[in-house]
């Protein structure tokens, strides 16, 4: 399965920029058309992905890993094995966005939503592919380090078993944070029983008591 | 290294350590002191085998990945070259290579890892493996060029040791970070490696093309260590069986590789394949013509037409550029580069020299600040040796010094340095005894150079010659000796060529005739490397022209492509009939319109009045739409660079008459350290800056004391921190907790996405902003 960008859900990324129905004027629909074009162009999206069965204390058989948290544990408990996938957009969008920000802040502005948005789009196709390949099994939702109670240090074991920066070319920063920052990680579990939906509600969220959309009655799961 | 023999190096490490046993995540290195008769029992076999290099099994040892092992990186380095001696123990002529990898880290602009850090991890892996007795170093698996370049001049530096360096490129003929094949073979050619080519990455069949690639950039030995294959990403397993992989490998000599072996997913039956498939096989000769060239940490520019070198960056002469380097402005440099990016140059010349300032520091600064900004090589333009050399050692890739002359002391001074760090070097003809009026006394000068360059070790195709343009309103008889001698320059001496060309016209009105006419002149005589204004288009013009009738610009596809838009552009957009106000131009984001306004505006009022009638108010009208969601945030962010328009032409005109800066106060900002998320915090900035206030934007992952000596250093009343991460908001913490305990007396505004007002009174700010315009109204409260 190799990492495929069609196309960046406008939807998607008026919702990172927190469009909120204003005047959508001529001049700001070619900007964004003219960014979502940049970055497809530029954009190298890549990813790696292995499937492990899980053992019984939850360790991901072969490793020495052992994903952190009661969340993923609960997330994982209908499950016997586990996709780990990490995505991204590579460097050169990275430095796209990177550089738009020294020469046009709105260009930055969007180019960065639409990154987000791209990289999400990414991973989706890949759960599409995944899911025809593993059927007639079902997926769960994606969970990343950072959701719930499962730490970024995750992040370190994760990379170490995918081989991450090797292969995608991803690498970690000293504070565990993704660089490129278009990026994504993700355990996908993997049972014989349909899975609800649940990585993308506000439940599981670290975020939950402060995030602004919820404050707006939103969640970063909708539109 | 006999150039006639194959080298057959060793397969992977990591795949028979797995398949002895050592579970995925682990660190490998670890089994050099807990198992080391497993390390050298592999080894061992790839001797067997026929593998002439034995890889020690340090690829991830050091102090990055190591951390929390349970050893420390001399420990572990030690105990693998140990075990790869012993494994050598009895083969003759079997020579064991101290191995590097990445940390794992990024180098900076993009990543978090500084230069000088990463050349520190480095030679504590270089120090220790030298000591054990390694007989070569071999740096490999590297996607980004800056961490080779730290890595390769860690070893050069710290022993004397042959250095073999590969990297990662994928199909596309990229590494991960968008490094080209003759980026890496310029810059590692330059620094001095005794070998280079790819390993991992892929597998043989899909690398060949990219030796074929690389050797038209260097005339160094090749190295070919594929995979095997590409994995089964199910199962992580690879594909290819050793006779398909032999028999890829097999055709790497006549690419032009000579040192072959295998990288991941290749065992010890695979080299033996190998071994078999090569035996009796020698590389063909090479007799390719290398190609010359300069290159940014990506990007390779070959010298083989007209190259543009942009002269922009030179405070020679120009007020508001100067007030910017007296101020640390950096960003006003890296805008100067952009803009002649954008407007076509090749290589952009670099020049912060004023008498008082601290020109190695300044040029350090700007060089990082610009490669993070653009990609196109460097022109290091200085004479000042240290200026020079902290412009070299932090800049990524090939650059050029500009320049050395005939003088003994000069060359002697600037030589060593252009050779250790590889650089192109321009020699001007001059000398002690000043410029030669006759033409053959600057070549002879232009010979001498070239001889000394030589002596240095320096390759012939990186000394480019200036001939020197005088101007021709006080020397009219010049002008010919200047072309004279930059013809023969190229034709006798078989060197390329540099001007400046601008300099010409000098003294006499519409300058642009006589520039271009003479840069025309010069480009018929042999001229490659103009330094000119790129943003003057009639000189854009000239070049572009020039290319098609020199039959470079193949079917004119360049010129044609230049100037296809130029009826289609549209006029500035005015509302019909009616005058465009300022604010509705700034309300509108219209750069080149609120810069015009504001030029108008001010035959009528002073500059303060300007801003604060003007400009502010209609800034505050945007605010005010954005906080109504009228508008959003890109929107917003046309506007405040519309205004910024507006505020450049203000400090211009100030500049210029030698006024000072317009300042409503100066504020600090800065992403808290182990944050990387910048974005928010430039929003922030930008607005700031319209509303008249001077940041200091002290970028991202900024340490607490960072902070705290700036703020107290440049006694600063309003500090911003922003952070995107839970996990941030705890040095944000920090950061407070520092300024409090300092006893500096200010103010401190928090912004990011996991911050509520609560959270922010929490950690001990005074306030917190929301959003940018919250940034601008708090201000305004604190600073008035």
């Amino acid at each position: 399965m190799e990492a495929r960008l069609d196309r960046i859900p406008r939807g998607e990324t008026l919702r990172y920029l927190r469009y909120r129905g204003g005047e959508l004027g001529g001049e700001s629909l070619a900007e964004l058309d003219r960014c979502e074009t940049l970055l497809l162009q530029t954009a190298r999206p890549r990813l790696v992905w292995r499937l492990f069965s899980l053992e019984a204390d939850g360790t991901l058989a072969g490793t020495d890993y052992r994903p952190a948290g009661e969340d993923i544990r609960a997330f994982l408990s209908d499950c016997d094995s586990v996709v780990l996938l990490a995505a991204t957009l590579g460097a050169e969008a990275e430095a796209l966005i990177r550089r738009a920000a020294g020469r046009d802040m709105a260009e930055a502005v969007i180019l960065d939503a639409a990154g987000s948005a791209a990289v999400e789009r990414v991973c989706d196709i890949f759960c599409g592919d995944l899911a025809e390949t593993l059927a007639p099994r079902f997926l769960t939702d994606r969970f990343s380090p950072g959701y719930g109670d499962m730490p970024l240090s995750d992040q370190r074991a994760l990379f170490r078993v995918l081989d991450v920066s090797r292969r995608i070319g991803v690498t970690l920063s000293e504070s565990a944070l993704m660089i490129p920052q278009k990026s994504v990680t993700a355990l996908i579990g993997v049972s014989d029983r349909p899975q609800p939906k649940r990585a993308g509600g506000c439940e599981s969220c670290g975020m939950r008591e402060d995030c602004a959309w919820r404050k707006e009655g939103k969640s970063c799961g909708s539109n | 290294m006999d150039p006639t023999e194959i080298i057959l190096l060793d397969g992977g490490m990591g795949t028979m350590l797995q398949a002895a046993g050592l579970p995925l995540g682990e660190l490998p290195e670890v089994w050099n002191v807990m198992q080391p008769q497993t390390v050298s029992t592999i080894q061992r076999r790839y001797a067997e085998a026929g593998s002439k290099v034995l890889y020690t099994n340090t690829f991830g040892a050091n102090r990055c990945k190591a951390a929390g092992c349970g050893y420390d990186v001399e420990e572990l380095v030690t105990a693998g070259v140990r075990c790869a001696r012993r494994a050598a123990e009895g083969f003759d002529g079997v020579r064991v290579a101290l191995d590097i990898g990445p940390t794992g880290r990024l180098t900076e602009p993009l990543g978090d890892l500084s230069f000088e850090e990463a050349y520190d991890i480095f030679r504590e892996i270089v120090t220790a493996g030298a000591a054990a007795g390694a007989d070569l170093i071999v740096i490999e698996t590297m996607s980004d060029l800056g961490e080779m370049r730290a890595a390769v001049l860690a070893a050069k530096e710290n022993c004397d040791l042959p250095v073999w360096a590969t990297m990662t490129f994928e199909a596309s003929g990229r590494s991960f970070l968008g490094v080209t094949v003759g980026a890496m073979a310029l810059t590692l050619t330059g620094l001095g490696v005794d070998a280079l080519g790819f390993n991992c990455s892929l597998g043989p069949k899909e690398l060949l093309p990219l030796v074929e690639e690389l050797r038209r950039w260097t005339d160094l030995p090749l190295i070919l260590k594929p995979n095997a294959g590409l994995p089964d990403p199910a199962t992580g397993e690879y594909r290819i069986t050793p006779a398909e992989f032999a028999a890829e490998l097999a055709k790497a000599p006549e690419k032009g590789a000579s040192i072959l072996g295998g990288c991941c997913g290749t065992t010890p039956v695979f080299i033996r394949a190998a071994a078999k498939a090569l035996s009796g096989v020698r590389p063909a000769a090479r007799r390719d013509t290398v190609r010359g060239g300069v290159c940014g940490s990506t990007g390779a520019v070959e010298l083989n037409g007209v190259r543009v070198i942009g002269e922009r960056i030179n405070p020679t002469g120009k007020k508001r550029f100067q007030q910017a380097l007296r101020e640390g402005d950096i960003d006003y440099i890296v805008a100067r580069g952009v803009e002649q990016q954008d407007a076509g140059a090749d290589i952009l010349d670099v020049n912060v020299g004023l008498p008082g300032l601290d020109e190695p520091e300044l040029m350090r600064r700007a060089v990082k600040a610009l490669q993070g900004a653009v990609d196109l090589p460097l022109q290091i333009d200085s004479s000042d040796p240290r200026a020079i050399e902290a412009g070299l050692r932090a800049y990524n890739g090939k650059a050029v010094v500009n320049s050395v002359n005939g003088k003994k002391e000069v060359l002697d001074a600037i030589l060593p340095l252009c050779k250790k760090y590889g650089s192109a070097v321009v020699g001007l003809c001059m000398d002690e005894n000043g410029i030669p009026q006759d033409w053959r006394g600057r070549v002879a000068i232009a010979k001498r150079i070239l001889d000394a360059a030589l002596s240095y070790g320096i390759r012939k195709e990186d000394v480019l010659i200036d001939c020197l343009t005088l101007t021709v309103s006080a020397q009219q008889g010049q002008a010919a000796e200047t072309l004279r001698a930059l013809r023969a320059v190229k034709e006798e001496l078989g060197l390329r060529t540099v001007l400046g060309v601008s300099n010409i016209s000098f003294g006499l009105p519409a300058r642009e005739n006589i520039t271009v006419s003479f840069l025309t002149q010069a480009l018929y005589a042999g001229l490659d490397l103009p330094i000119v204004n790129p943003n003057q288009s009639a000189v854009m013009d000239a070049i572009a022209a020039f290319r098609v009738l020199s039959g470079e610009d193949k079917d004119s596809e360049d010129y044609i492509r230049r100037f296809a838009n130029v009826t289609a552009e549209a006029a500035p957009a005015v509302k019909d009939g009616a005058e465009l106000s300022l604010g509705e131009a700034i309300l509108r984001g219209l750069t080149a319109e609120t810069a015009a306004l504001t030029e108008k505006a001010l035959g009528k009022m002073d500059e303060l009045t300007a801003v604060d009638r003007l400009l502010i108010p209609a800034l505050d009208r945007v605010g005010e739409r954005y906080e109504k969601g009228e508008i959003f945030l890109p929107q917003l962010m046309k506007a405040a660079g519309a205004a910024s328009a507006g505020f450049e032409v203000i400090k211009t005109r100030i500049a210029n008459r030698g006024g000072a800066t317009v300042s409503k106060g100066k504020i600090i900002l800065a992403t808290v350290r182990g944050d990387i998320h910048d974005i928010g915090k430039n929003i922030v900035r930008v607005v700031l800056e319209n509303y008249g206030y001077t940041v200091i934007d002290l970028g991202h992952d900024v340490p607490p004391q960072t902070v705290v000596e700036t703020a107290v250093r440049e006694n600063v009343k309003l500090i911003g921190l922003s952070a995107l991460m839970t996990t941030t908001v705890t040095s944000m913490a920090e950061t407070i907790t520092a300024l409090r305990k300092s006893g500096h007396d200010c103010k401190i505004m928090v912004g990011g996405a996991v911050l509520t007002e609560d959270y922010a009174a929490e950690i001990g700010a005074d306030y917190y902003a929301k959003d940018a315009k919250q940034g601008a109204d708090i201000a305004k409260k604190v600073l008035g």
